[in-house]
Order: C-alpha cells, then structure tokens, then sequence
C-alpha cells in the first residue's frame, strides 16, 4: 500500500505533460498562429498526372493521401493478426487480442440484428466501420492539416513576409508560419482527413446502399423489386392498391435519400470538427484544443458506428422483404 | 474590394445568409435531447437493458444530429463555394 502510493507521487506522465506545455508557450510566443483559411473542395498537391477516360484528369489530392495511409494500416493490422493466429493458435495478446475483441463485438451486433444473413452482412459492415474509424481518427494526429506546402495564392503583403527558416531539406527550405499579423499565409496540408472530402463519402455511402440492392436481390430474388414498385394489390383491392403503390414510389425516392444523408451526415460531423480544430488552435494556441480533440475523437467513434450500423440496418431490412414482421 | 457595390452585396448577403441557415442547427440540439430523455427513462425504469437500450441511444442520437449538420453544411457551403 505504501509503494503505490509513493509511486503515484513520483508519476512522470504530469510532468511531460507539463513541460509540453511550457514548451508550446514558448514556441507560440516565438511563431504565433495565423487565422487558418478554410477550404471546402479538397486541395490538389500535384498538377494533373494523367488523364482517365470518363471522369477527366487526374491529379493527387491531400485526401487520396490519408485514405492510402488509413488503407496501410489496416492491411498491417490485419497481417498482425493473421500472424498472432497462426503462431498462437487461440490465446492473442496485445494488439491482435484489441482487435479480435472489436470484431467479435462487432460480429455480436450483427448477429443480433440480421440473424441469418450475418455472415453476408457483416464483412460490409465491418469494413466500413474499420475504415471510417481510421480515417476519421487521423485528424488526431498531430501534423495532419498542419504540415504542408505554403500556398504561393493565399499569402497577402507579401513583400512584409519574413518566413524563418527552419531548416534546409535537399534544396527545399522548411520554414515555420507564422509571426507578424500583417502577412498572411496559408498552407496547403501535405495529409487532411479523407471524410472531410465528399468523394470519400458519398462513393462510401453509394457502395453501402448499391451493396444493400444487391444483398436485397440475392436473399429475396425477383421479389424484392416488390418493395419499389407494388402492383401486387393494385388491382384486387383498388383503394389499397393505390396507397401501397404511391408508398413503394416513395421507398424508390428513399433510396435516394439514404446516399445524401448517409455523405452529408459523416461528412458534416467530421468537417465541421475539423474546422473547430482549426479556428480554437489558432485562437487559443495553448492547451485549449486538447478538450476539442477529445470531443473529436468521441465524433469519430460515433460516426464510424453509425454508418456501419445504419448499413447493417437496411441491409437487414432488405433481407426481410416487404411487409413481414421483423422479429427483434 | 474597394468600391465595388456588386461585391460588397454579395459579401453582405453571403454573411447574412450564413448566419440564417445556422439557425437551423437549434432542432438538432431539441432532437438529441429528446432521444436522450427517452434513453434515460427507459433505463430508469429497467436497468438491466442498458445494453440495448444505450445502442438505440446512439442510433437515436445520429438520425436527429444528421438534419442540424445539413443545416450547417448549407451555411458552410453558402459562406465557401457560392
């Protein structure tokens, strides 16, 4: 009892934590922030490389960047596992046992909720949560939207400008932003989180809700057009008939519906987090953000569940057919 | 932007407009509060579906978040794209 106490006294993480933050002070008095500029459409890093067919010229974006990173390390999270697996057989530890516990967890969810077709549904829904779960905690990471190229547009007064050098990399100088508040200057981010991007969300939301098409197709065959278009009572019971009919042109217009709110709906919560990140870090420098950050990583967990579950959801409504009782 | 009436207007009406379709963001905060509620009473009343019940919570919770970030996505898109 008595050596843990003093072992709590003697902690080391407050003071790192503390000379973290005497150290940002100093470092903010030296290069104070400038107001961040804002940019909806995700900014290009390259020019145009090469040229496709359909969709026009191609050029790299800083979002197809963090959508590479966050694909990497999923692919070596999933090597770490195969190989604990293969070694251990059935005891994990560590990483591969974290992340057998989320699946496992994941998997529970899943069969509660779709029953039969769980092992169909659930690789979809998985990946689609393992995928906005990275992406969406990238914007954690220190360095990510604040490491970058300086954009040569955006910088005003540009002959009061005195960038300090902070080092030289090959031929290309690393200078720090930031200083005097007549010039300003914006940077154009080498990585920015991939939700921020609508291509990311709205190509995720259209592959959840053409994936459910299909699954729907597959379980029911023919009949689940039925759902869309319901001639079935149109004629036998005319009054009905019509209402059933006008009921399924509106699941069609649904549909729709589904991919706009699915994008806007990851796309809103996660861009609006990190322009908060933004504007409280370059109005407060000091220790202000880690409360938003802890905000947005709690965003992130949320958003990433939610788009997997609703997808788990239509999925398994789509399974079910028109009309049944779901047994939940 | 000196003395140019067209742009000062649309600067005008940008902000203005801005700030009228943020308004909508308050039927979010109604929205979630509610789901809340019933969350909270439900589990009052039978705590041992807490399980179940913080899921749905969640569930809620994001289908009335989604329509205050369509409002703020149409302030943000008035105020950057147009």
């Amino acid at each position: 009892m008595n050596e843990t106490k003093t072992r709590w006294r003697w902690g080391t993480n407050r003071w790192i934590i503390l000379g973290l933050i005497i150290l940002s002070v100093f470092l903010t008095g030296l290069y104070p922030p400038l107001r961040p500029h804002v940019q909806l459409p995700a900014e290009q890093l390259t020019g145009p490389l090469f040229t496709l067919p359909v969709v026009g010229e191609f050029s790299l974006s800083n979002t197809i960047v963090a959508t590479l990173i966050a694909d990497l390390v999923l692919i070596a999270l999933a090597l770490l596992v195969r190989g604990a697996v293969g070694k251990g057989g059935l005891s994990l530890s560590g990483i591969p046992a974290a992340v057998g516990a989320m699946v496992e967890a994941l998997y529970s969810l899943t069969e509660s909720t779709a029953g039969k077709w769980a092992k169909t549904i659930f690789p979809w829904m998985a990946t689609i949560v393992l995928l906005v779960l990275v992406v969406n905690w990238t914007e954690l990471i220190p360095g990510v939207d604040s490491i970058g190229l300086l954009n040569e547009d955006h910088i005003e007064n540009r002959e009061a400008c005195t960038f300090d050098t902070l080092f030289l990399l090959g031929r290309t100088e690393v200078v720090a932003v930031g200083g005097d508040h007549e010039c300003s200057a914006g940077v154009v981010p080498f990585v920015r989180v991939a939700s921020t991007d609508l291509n990311f969300t709205v190509a995720l939301a259209i592959i959840s809700v053409v994936a459910t098409q299909v699954i729907g197709l597959r379980a029911l065959g023919g009949g689940y057009t039925v759902k869309f278009m319901n001639t079935r009572t149109l004629f036998t019971r005319p009054m009905f008939g019509v209402i059933d009919f006008v009921v399924s042109i509106l699941e069609a217009i649904l549909e729709a519906v589904k991919i706009l709110s699915f994008s806007f709906r990851l796309f809103g919560n996660i861009f609006a987090g990190s322009v908060l990140l933004f504007v409280i870090g370059s109005l407060i420098p000091v220790f202000a953000q880690s409360a938003v950050l802890l905000f947005e990583w709690f965003v992130g967990i949320i958003q990433a569940i939610v788009f997997g579950m609703l997808t788990l959801i239509f999925m398994s409504l789509a399974t079910a057919g028109h009309g049944e009782a779901e047994a939940h | 932007m000196e003395g140019n009436i067209v742009e000062a207007a649309t600067i005008f009406g940008k902000l203005i407009g801005a700030g009228l379709a943020a308004v909508g963001v308050l039927g979010g905060g109604i929205g979630v509060g509610l789901s809340a509620l019933g969350a909270v009473q439900g589990m009052a009343r039978n705590p041992e579906v807490t399980g179940t019940i913080q899921t749905n919570m969640i569930l809620g919770f994001a289908f009335a978040e989604a329509t205050s970030i369509y409002a703020l996505v149409v302030a943000l898109l008035i105020l950057f794209v147009f």
